[in-house]
């Protein structure tokens, strides 16, 4: 185990942020801390960092427990969610900053920077200074600054938080790259499920500084402990008083279901389409269907359905067998 | 508003350099129209007034004394502002009203305070009545405020996540500072240099009961005022258009680096 954190608690006055969080991160995973605004994930990875105290627990790193080490030799890379520049220095320079703090020597500083300029793509940015750069282009230079120390650890806090959607993505998918080709332990903190999802091995879902409940993307999606879990990692709707993912309901004609209505209304966003149903006994649940699917119901509004929950190991199955037939 | 600023800036600073240079306007021949002016600069005038031997270590004490208290001050402004900004400790909203003290108290009142406790009969012992030192602990008094309000809100903008970087990347507190909070403070502490040091060369108040009435002691201020004492009023003007040179060229200079090194950290 690479990061072993045991009942790491932080208090600002009355409030409890970090409340006896307990976990174990594997050696070069990529573990994303999820969860909404207020559930003490910054905070967590401030105090993984060292840049807040501790009010009781530990943190141990690839076995040396560094609780009471100065965030300055912990050898953590920290990517802060404004990228923290340092605006008068050019790209190189910031890049060069924790190499120079360790006193290398000049050659090796200058390889250095050029190598980890290049692995971020921003050679031809080298002699910029941060308020030249792009929001996309500030968050590699913070990540190759980072990663110039050589970190045991990567730590990202809200690392995609203030750049827009278009970037977000691109810059999901090369953190992705990038990580598999340099495998450090990283960490990082979002609110964005789908980003966590997308991004990370392994999930950690706070609630009120609390762990939910950790694991891989699909284990949590899947088999979520807590009806907060089960809420958080996707749209969730309410179907004969359980809470159901609206995926995992299927309309059919009427009188094929569990029970019958009729369609209340669209919502045709091209890939998807979710349809709102009033049901005989007066709840409204709503169904997400793939274009193909509501293509082929032939759907409107005051349509007759019938409603059931599909049997998802069942259609799994099904959806197996066909392509092995397929492929055959 | 250009109307208001001509009226109560410019105009007074035209008719003392119009004075101070001995610029006259007469007109030739029959006409009366501008083309008809011929305006006479006295420079002449305007020379011998400002190097008198007086004239010269007036201004020269009062470049060299604005000079020393505007980078005093800038550092302890520094010091001062971070504590106020940083620190959180009982009484704080005393010495934030304490800063602006020196803005509200008229400087005659300063000079006063000044002279009985650092003058002939000080309880404290120190005498400073008639010595340079006297004259910097007034003009430190005074200007103090300039130097720690402009450093103070720009202080208080920085988010401190510059700072947690360079501490994750392992730099101390010292290099922190100099290497990472220091630079962006460079404008706004020049900026409270600038605006120190006009103010330190223009005071008058604070300092002429502490200054006595001896020539090591007299300021450019000092000298002017008593120029105009002996009616020497071009000469007064003079030497006061030579000071608002000065004071205008060094204002002129701290905003211009101060702008050059802003640019570079606009985000």
């Amino acid at each position: 185990m690479s990061i072993s954190l045991s009942h790491l608690t932080k208090r600002y006055g009355p409030h409890t942020v970090v409340d006896d969080v307990s976990v174990e991160i594997a050696s070069g995973s990529l573990t994303a801390v999820l969860g909404p605004s207020g559930s003490g994930k910054s905070t967590l990875l401030k105090l993984i960092g060292g840049l807040e105290t501790l009010d009781g627990g530990r943190v141990v790193i690839e076995g040396d427990d560094v609780t009471h080490v100065d965030p300055r030799h912990r050898d953590i890379g920290f990517c802060f969610q404004h990228y923290a520049p340092f605006r008068h220095m050019t790209v190189a320079k910031n890049v060069a900053f924790g190499l120079k703090v360790r006193k290398r020597p000049k050659d090796e500083i200058k390889r250095k920077v050029d190598d980890l300029l290049e692995l971020v793509k921003l050679e031809h940015k080298a002699e910029s200074y941060p308020a030249q750069l792009s929001g996309g282009e500030r968050q590699r230079m913070a990540l190759a600054r980072a990663l110039a120390i050589q970190p045991r650890v990567l730590l990202l806090d809200e690392p995609f938080g203030a750049l827009d959607a278009m970037v977000r993505t691109e810059l999901r998918h090369w953190v992705k790259e990038l990580h598999r080709e340099i495998r450090v332990t990283t960490i990082l903190v979002t609110h964005d499920q789908d980003e966590a999802m997308e991004v990370a091995d392994q999930l950690l879902i706070m609630h009120k500084g609390r762990i939910e409940q950790t694991g891989s993307p699909t284990d949590l999606y899947q088999r979520p402990s807590t009806p907060f879990v089960h809420e958080f990692l996707g749209p969730t709707t309410v179907f004969k008083g359980e809470v159901v993912r609206p995926h995992d309901l299927a309309l059919l004609a009427p009188g094929h279901g569990v029970i019958d209505g009729t369609v209340a209304s669209i919502t045709d966003l091209g890939f998807e389409v979710q349809v709102t149903v009033l049901l005989s006994d007066g709840s409204t649940p709503w169904v997400q269907l793939s274009r193909n699917e509501f293509d082929r119901l032939r759907l409107q509004v005051e349509s007759p359905v019938s409603m059931r929950e599909r049997d998802r190991r069942l259609e799994t199955g099904s959806a197996l067998t066909r392509a092995t037939q397929l492929r055959r | 508003m250009a109307s208001y600023l001509s009226i109560i800036v410019l105009l007074p600073i035209a008719a003392l350099v119009a004075r101070g240079l001995s610029i006259g306007v007469a007109t030739h021949g029959w006409g009366a129209a501008f083309w008809h002016w011929r305006v006479h600069v006295d420079l002449g005038a305007f020379w011998s007034a400002v190097t008198q031997p007086a004239a010269i270590s007036a201004i020269r004490l009062s470049l060299w004394l604005s000079l020393c208290v505007a980078a005093i001050n800038a550092v302890m402004g520094v010091a001062i502002a971070w504590v106020l900004v940083r620190d959180r400790f009982f009484g704080k909203w005393a010495i934030e009203a304490l800063i602006d003290l020196p803005f509200a108290l008229p400087t005659i009142v300063v000079g006063v305070v000044l002279l009985s406790l650092y003058g002939m009969a000080s309880p404290l012992g120190i005498n400073l009545f008639e010595t340079w030192m006297g004259l910097m602990v007034a003009l430190l008094f005074v200007t103090l405020p300039f130097s720690v309000r402009a450093v103070q809100p720009v202080l208080a903008s920085l988010d401190g996540e510059a700072e947690a970087a360079a501490t994750s990347l392992g730099a101390g507190g010292l290099r922190t500072f100099v290497s990472v909070v220091l630079p962006s403070l460079w404008p706004a502490v020049l900026g409270g240099f600038g605006l120190a040091f006009a103010r330190a060369v223009g005071e008058f108040g604070s300092i002429s009961l502490i200054a006595g009435g001896l020539g090591r002691t007299t300021t450019a201020s000092a000298y002017i005022y008593s120029l105009t004492q002996g009616f020497l009023w071009t000469s007064a003007a003079a030497v006061s258009t030579a000071l608002l040179l000065v004071s205008l060229v060094i204002l002129v200079f701290s905003n211009v680096l101060a702008r050059r090194v802003q640019r570079r950290l606009a985000p």
